[in-house]
């Protein structure tokens, strides 16, 4: 594979102005679980960095990706700069996956940030011989390769598709984890939790009664990871097929 | 080297381009029609950025679609204006370099030698944001070079450059086709192409008007007779000479000088040869005023 288009990528992704915003976020993350205590009170260590994790930097890497991978060649058809891109003699899946594996390094480097931040935050100077959080590292990188795959799949095959991402990781990604059923089987949120393994909180109430949510707590690291692979390999590989196959010409050219 | 078979292409409910067969060699071929003629379309099916709806397209013997094999050996200048505006135009160059496949000795090596090429070494540091057109043309020629491909393939290139840079961008482009490269540029402005070629392809509508030399293709327009103005003393006499003429279709009269229309203008100026030998016929001076690209363009448009 051509590494350039990989290190160029992350170079691109990793600039100063678009990075920035995430690291602030990140901070956001490890400011809310210092004061954790004043909305929670009473909560352990171990609550506290669960329930900011789950709440924000499992969002913020959902949100990371959403975004970084939708410019991967959307933004290129946007501004027209694809016709470089696709007339130079490399193979278009190398294009694509290349552009794809910097992505994922840019994603997964914000979400492991904002984990560390809050990790720090929270357990302090012991922040990186945590277990959780390594766990969470893990899932993390799970995260970004899996909703990576599934948003440039999306972004290939529909026009202006952050919007649809962004429902996704914020809509569906909430929601469905939380229905009654085997429905959160439909989630790549459910599996990263299954190989993060947060401890569940016992929240009481109506859901609780129904039922909801309760599906999570059967989902091993082993099967989370297996079912996350199968899915990033074939939606990477259908995403490949596709890119080679199918045209990409600058917008206003295409109409 | 490039070869279309009844190639067709339709976006939706409208044709691209209808039903095109050419070939094109080595040696500078200018692509001419107005706007929306099919020009970007056909060096889109030739640079594989879109497929043929029916026929084919071979470029050096290959299917050109996403195909490195042909772009490899090719380049391309695209019309759009749009650019990784943070780069400089050195930058952008080595970048595309880079993606070519160059490590990173030879594609500062490459890039520094399409500059030179183009005329823009002393200028690429800066960001292209601060380009002025013929300065962004320049730079999409300088990528389009990376590979010293054979096939060359502009669009719309001479758009927003100044005469000197004009004339510096046409002799470069004359002394790749003098190399044996096949190059193909794109133009709705005649007297550009006109300056460069006097092979074209001829696209209207989507499809092929006209291809070949253009004195060739002006000589096979039977409809419209050739243009002939001829500066002379006395053209009472002139037009009594000439009139009896075979080819002479019609002769008027302007002040010292006759303007005619002829056909089969080569067999005309062997007669009119021995008119001025043998029958002392005074020529200051003639010209043909629609032997010229801009003529066979509209006469064979209008048809």
């Amino acid at each position: 594979m051509n590494a350039y288009v990989y290190t160029s990528t992350l170079r691109q992704h990793l600039r100063f102005s678009r990075i920035m915003p995430w690291l602030v976020l990140g901070i956001v993350a490890a400011v809310m679980g210092s004061i954790w205590n004043r909305l929670a009170p009473g909560s352990t260590d171990i609550e506290r960095y669960s329930s900011v994790s789950t709440i924000l930097v499992y969002r913020i890497m959902a949100l990371a990706s959403a975004i970084f991978t939708t410019t991967i060649i959307s933004q290129e058809v946007e501004q027209k700069t694809i016709v470089y891109l696709l007339t130079r003699p490399i193979p278009r899946w190398q294009l694509l996956l290349g552009r794809y594996l910097a992505s994922v390094t840019a994603v997964a480097i914000v979400g492991v940030f904002a984990a560390a931040a809050l990790s720090f935050a929270v357990f302090g100077g012991g922040g990186l011989s945590n277990a959780l959080f390594w766990r969470d590292c893990t899932a993390l990188l799970a995260g970004a390769f899996a909703y990576g795959a599934l948003f440039l799949l999306i972004s290939l095959l529909i026009n202006r598709a952050m919007i649809i991402c962004l429902l996704f990781a914020f809509g569906w990604e909430s929601s469905v984890p939380q229905m009654p059923g085997n429905m959160f089987r439909l989630s790549i949120y459910s599996y990263l939790q299954g190989i993060a393994q947060h401890p569940r909180k016992q929240e009481g109430g109506i859901s609780q009664a129904l039922g909801f949510g309760d599906g999570l707590a059967s989902l091993t690291p082993v099967g989370s990871f297996i079912t996350l692979g199968i899915l990033v390999v074939v939606l990477a590989a259908f995403c490949m097929w596709w890119f080679t196959t199918f045209e990409y010409v600058p917008r206003e050219d295409a109409e | 080297m490039i070869e279309l078979t009844n190639a067709s292409r339709w976006y939706g409910q409208v044709i691209g381009l209808n039903d095109v067969t050419c070939r094109i060699g080595p040696g500078l071929t200018a692509l001419l029609g107005m706007n929306g003629a099919g020009k970007s379309t056909l060096l889109r099916l030739i640079t594989g950025q879109i497929r043929p709806t029916t026929g084919e397209i071979k470029v050096l013997g290959m299917e050109p679609f996403a195909n490195p094999d042909v772009y490899r050996k090719m380049g391309y200048c695209p019309e759009i204006d749009n650019f990784y505006e943070h780069y400089s135009g050195r930058a952008f160059v080595n970048h595309l370099a880079r993606l070519s496949g160059f490590d990173p000795s030879r594609a500062k090596k490459r890039t520094e030698e399409v500059l030179e090429m183009v005329g823009m070494s002393d200028r690429a540091d800066k960001k292209i944001a601060g380009y002025s057109k013929g300065m962004r043309q320049r730079i999409k020629l300088a990528q389009a070079m990376l590979d010293d491909p054979d096939i060359i393939l502009l669009d719309e290139p001479l758009n927003g450059l100044d005469p000197v840079g004009r004339r510096h961008y046409i002799d470069l482009l004359d002394h790749l086709a003098r190399n044996g490269k096949c190059v193909l540029v794109s133009s709705h402005i005649l007297y550009e192409v006109e300056q460069m070629t006097r092979s074209i392809l001829l696209l209207h509508r989507g499809r092929l008007l006209a291809e070949g030399d253009l004195r060739v293709i002006r000589g096979l327009i039977d409809k419209h007779p050739h243009q002939i103005r001829m500066e002379t003393d006395d053209p009472r006499r002139a037009a009594a000479l000439l009139s009896p003429l075979p080819n002479v279709v019609s002769i008027r009269f302007e002040r010292d000088a006759l303007q005619m229309e002829v056909r089969e203008p080569d067999a005309f100026y062997d007669l009119l040869n021995k008119l001025i030998l043998e029958d002392g016929l005074n020529v200051r001076g003639f010209s043909s005023p629609d032997n010229n690209l801009e003529s066979v363009f509209h006469y064979l448009v209008e048809a």
